[in-house]
Parts: structure tokens; C-alpha cells; sequence
């Protein structure tokens, strides 16, 4: 290995941008090449003094002050609407348009396979045993989702494809099993069937000690379209309206805006055990003096005429 | 199942490389090690839910914005501030890269992670911010010392956060301005690329993403920024 090549790739080897092969083998260089090792020494004394201006935090009122100044600004702002996507593009068009050559290719390459394969049979009567036999097998068991990269050996008639395919598997075990609780979560903030939501709503209710399970039924009350899985979430939820805040703003939110008056009222109950709560005071407050439905209307008065005055 | 109900995530993780959930994530302030980066608020199953917000956002649910925006407003603030050296341009920064990002988030169509996309935002608006203040230092206050030299009179405005080891801050202080002047003349690009790969901790391919460029030509852009960086630091000893 020459000592060129290595002064070039140290500052990748200092950020831990090498191939693993390529970092053994100037590992290896590095031993024998005192000229290089002090390369390695003053590239690292380089990163160290240039490390020294910290990237500092931004603090929790720099955060807090943007935000607020944020959500004033969107309160006036229009977002682009269903017209602006209509208006023709010139710049996303061209974007389209890189990828477009790739498809191009790969229509052709996927052609050109087809052909030679079917000629190759014609002529010979036998089995194809051309390596491209093997992908209209796996092209029947699963759909490709997208072509990551097309390229051609020089000097040879060698084609890569990477590619990425989506198939159905099955996974099984118990609740407590890693695999299972992580598709779980997933299930129960992405399934386009509420009924898959549900059950994974159902289960994962069991478990809702953990952070992640605690994350995706906040999740699931907040935003599932169906009122069954909302209720369910909320059930789950109904231990920790106590002990954890966020929890507990999430159920107010249910509360107040949820489209569903059987989630409103069961939001209500849960926050029974924290009704002397300021922010759930303010909030029933506001249920009883203007909300539409009778029964929450006269629930929230009941619950405020139970609490002592605060002045 | 139906196809989509897949696809959709696996599409918006198709250009998000591994370090993506990471990069800006977090940084432990003490530590002088750019590799030792904490978390990003978006890990895992984070980026996951991005796809199901931006949608929401894009039929006009604006809670599920401001959903996004606590996603990365912090890292987003955090290369802000570093880049401009100043709270309230970051502020502005910080204020115009979302409110675009509200007013186009109907265009976005899953060809990128949402990550790469509003990182887009933000460092665009990060360059254009230090090529306007490369022209304005033109016409920056300078003065003439006892040796002849030139310095910027603004350097001159004493720190009022008074430490405990008065002769060891000075000498990070020193040390600090040294660093920051050889981060000005690199040029825009260079310094971004050295910001997002040095004290932001990405890879290149992920810096070339956000840049819209090749990972080769971050590594090279990266090779410049450093060259740079150690010949202006030597010539300041």
C-alpha cells in the first residue's frame, strides 16, 4: 500500500468513513510507516483542537420562545393547497426526470433477459440454468418496491441490480418477545386496517409500563381515525393519567376536541382521581360553561361543585 | 394487507442511512469527541411516525406540524446557532425553515425521508445566511493595532460570563476565536460540509443527501474544508 493513498484516506479512517477492509489494511500500513503514523498523530490533534468550540444547546426558553413565535406565524399562514399541486413544476419535473434513465434500463435489461432466456430455451429444448432464471422465481413471491442502483462491470456483460422487494412473513411468540411488541407498536400506529389497529392496541394495553407502548397509545388516542381503538388506547392509558403528564394532556385533549362523545365521556372519568389538577380544572370549567353535549356539560359542573374553591 | 401499508415506510427510510436518526441528534456538551453523539428524537420507530404525521399534515392537520416540528426543532436550532454564532439569527432561521416547510409540505411526496428534506431546508437557508455575511464582513468594523495589524473591533467586546480560572478561560477564549475566524474563510459550502460532518457527526453519504450532492463530492468538499482549516490554524500560531 502506498503512503499517498494513506495520507488521502486518514482523515476518513479519524471519522470512521472506511470500509472495515480498508481500515485493517491502513492499521497495518500504519505500523510500519512512521511517516504516516505522525500523519495520524497531527490529523488527530487537528480534530481534537478543533473540537474544542462546543455546540452548545439551545436552551429550554430559546426552544420555547421559537416555538411560541412559530405557532402565532402558522396561525396566519396558509399551507399550499390542493391548486399548488396541480401548478406544474419545472424543478420537481426534472427531479422526475433523473430516475427516469434508470427505468429506462431497467425495462430494457429486464427485456433483454426475457429474450435471450426464451431463445435460449427454443434452441436448446432444456432447462434454463442462466442466472437470471432465479428472478422471475422471486418476482412471483414478492413485488419489488424500487431500484436502488443499475451498473455494469467494465469489460464485461455483468449487470447489478439492487433492488428492494416487499413480501408477507409470519412471526410468532409471546407478548414479552421483542419481535412481536416492536410489530405491535408498529401495527398500532400504521395499519391502514382498523381492525389489525385494534387488536394491537388490545395487546399491547397489557404492557403499558414501557416507554414505546406508552408513546404509540398517546399516539393512537391523538390520531386513530377509529373510535374503537381510541377507546381501547384510553383504557390503557387510564392507569397513568396520575403519574404521567403527558398521559394526562393527552387524555384532556381527548376530552375536549374528540369527535366521539363515548371517548369524551370515558376521558372524563379517568380524570376523575386528578380533577383538582389546574389545567383539568380550567378544562372542565370550559366544558361546563359552553360545551355542546348535555351529559359532559352537566358531568364537568358535578365534578367542579365536588372540588374546594381556589381564589 | 394491503401493499402500501408497507411500502410507505420502507419508501421514506429508502435515503435515510443509518446515522440519519443520530447525526444531529443530541450532543453530550462536555465531551470533545464529535463521534459521541446522543439520540435524535426521530429514532426507529420516530421516523416511522413521521410518515403518518407528514400525511396529516399534509390534509391540514396542523397539530400533527407542530408534532413534527418538536421532532427537530432542537437539532434544527442547535446547527443554527453553532453556524451563526448568534441565538436570534438562529431564531429566524429556525422561524422561516419551519414556516416554509408548513407552506410546502403538500409537495412533499416520500422521495426522501422527512429528516433529509427539512435538513434541506434549513442548511439552504444556512447558506444563504453565511453568504450574505461573507459580502456584509466585507464591511465589518476593523481597526489598526500598535503592530500595524488589522482586527475586528467586535473581537475586542469583552465576555461578561466571568469563570472561575480567569487565565485558562482567556486561553479558551483565544483558542475559540482562533477557531472561529478559520471557520470564516472557508467558504459556504466547505463550512457547512464541516459543520454537518465534524461537530454534527453525519456521514457524508447523509451530508451529500442534504446537500443534493454525491458523498464523493462531500468527501472532497470535506478534504478542502480540513486542508484549509489546519494551514489558517498553523499560520495563527
Amino acid at each position: 500500500m502506498k503512503c499517498e493513498w494513506v495520507q488521502e484516506n486518514i482523515l476518513l479512517y479519524v471519522y470512521n468513513e472506511l470500509a472495515d477492509d480498508a481500515r485493517y489494511e491502513l492499521e497495518q500500513h500504519l505500523v510500519r510507516c512512521t511517516d504516516c503514523a505522525a500523519e495520524l498523530k497531527a490529523t488527530r490533534k487537528f480534530h481534537a483542537e478543533i473540537s474544542q468550540v462546543p455546540v452548545e444547546e439551545p436552551s429550554p426558553n430559546l426552544v420555547a420562545a421559537s416555538r411560541m413565535r412559530l405557532q402565532e406565524a402558522l396561525e396566519t399562514t396558509e399551507q399550499g393547497g390542493f391548486w399548488q399541486r396541480l401548478v406544474f413544476d419545472p424543478a420537481a419535473w426534472l427531479h422526475q426526470m433523473r430516475f427516469s434513465p434508470a427505468l429506462a434500463s431497467l425495462i430494457f435489461i429486464v427485456g433483454f433477459a426475457g429474450g435471450i432466456g426464451t431463445t435460449y430455451k427454443v434452441v436448446k429444448g432444456g432447462p434454463n440454468e442462466a442466472p437470471s432464471g432465479s428472478i422471475p422465481t422471486q418476482m412471483a413471491e414478492s413485488s419489488v418496491s424500487g431500484i436502488r442502483s443499475i451498473s455494469q462491470e467494465p469489460g464485461s456483460n455483468r449487470i447489478s441490480i439492487r433492488y428492494d422487494t416487499i413480501s408477507t412473513e409470519e412471526t410468532q411468540g409471546s407478548l414479552n418477545d421483542q419481535r412481536i411488541q416492536q410489530l405491535l407498536l408498529f401495527a398500532a400506529r400504521n395499519n391502514y386496517n382498523s381492525g389489525v389497529r385494534m387488536d394491537s392496541v388490545d395487546l399491547l394495553t397489557q404492557k403499558p409500563n414501557d416507554t414505546n407502548v406508552r408513546e404509540a397509545l398517546i399516539y393512537a388516542l391523538r390520531y386513530d381515525s377509529n373510535p374503537g381503538v381510541r377507546l381501547k388506547a384510553l383504557d390503557g392509558l387510564g392507569a397513568y393519567v396520575k403519574d404521567d403528564v403527558r398521559v394526562r394532556d393527552a387524555v384532556l385533549e381527548g376530552l375536549m376536541n374528540d369527535s366521539n362523545p363515548g371517548v369524551r365521556t370515558e376521558a372524563l372519568h379517568l380524570l376523575k382521581p386528578v380533577q383538582a389538577d389546574s389545567s383539568v380544572r380550567v378544562v372542565l370549567r370550559r366544558l361546563s360553561e359552553s360545551d355542546q353535549n348535555q351529559y359532559i356539560r352537566s358531568q364537568a359542573r358535578t365534578m367542579l361543585a365536588q372540588l374546594p374553591e381556589i381564589d | 394487507m394491503p401493499a402500501d401499508a408497507w411500502a410507505i415506510p420502507f419508501a421514506v427510510g429508502e435515503c435515510s442511512p443509518p446515522d440519519a436518526t443520530r447525526g444531529l441528534g443530541k450532543r453530550n456538551n462536555g465531551t470533545q469527541d464529535p463521534q459521541m453523539r446522543g439520540h435524535m428524537a426521530g429514532q426507529g420507530l420516530g421516523r416511522i411516525d413521521d410518515t403518518l404525521l407528514v400525511r396529516e399534515a399534509q390534509r391540514g392537520n396542523r397539530a400533527a406540524f407542530e408534532e413534527l416540528v418538536r421532532h427537530y426543532d432542537q437539532a434544527v436550532l442547535r446547527l443554527a446557532m453553532h453556524l451563526t454564532g448568534s441565538e436570534h439569527e438562529a431564531q429566524d432561521i429556525y422561524q422561516e425553515a419551519f414556516l416554509k416547510a408548513y407552506k410546502n409540505v403538500g409537495s412533499f411526496r416520500f422521495e426522501c425521508s422527512f429528516y433529509t428534506w427539512i435538513y434541506r431546508i434549513v442548511t439552504n437557508l444556512c447558506l444563504d445566511h453565511l453568504r450574505k455575511r461573507q459580502v456584509r464582513k466585507e464591511d465589518a468594523p476593523v481597526a489598526v493595532d500598535a503592530a500595524g495589524e488589522q482586527y475586528d473591533v467586535l473581537d475586542q467586546v469583552p465576555d461578561g460570563r466571568a469563570g472561575a480560572n480567569p487565565e485558562r478561560d482567556l486561553m479558551r477564549r483565544e483558542l475559540g476565536t482562533r477557531i472561529s475566524h478559520a471557520l470564516e474563510r472557508l467558504t459556504p459550502r466547505e463550512r457547512m460540509v464541516f459543520e454537518l460532518k465534524h461537530y454534527h457527526g453525519l456521514k457524508l453519504r447523509t451530508v451529500g443527501e442534504i446537500l443534493h450532492t454525491t458523498e464523493e463530492t462531500a468527501k472532497n468538499t470535506l478534504f478542502r474544508a480540513t486542508k484549509k482549516l489546519r494551514g489558517t490554524l498553523a499560520d495563527m500560531r
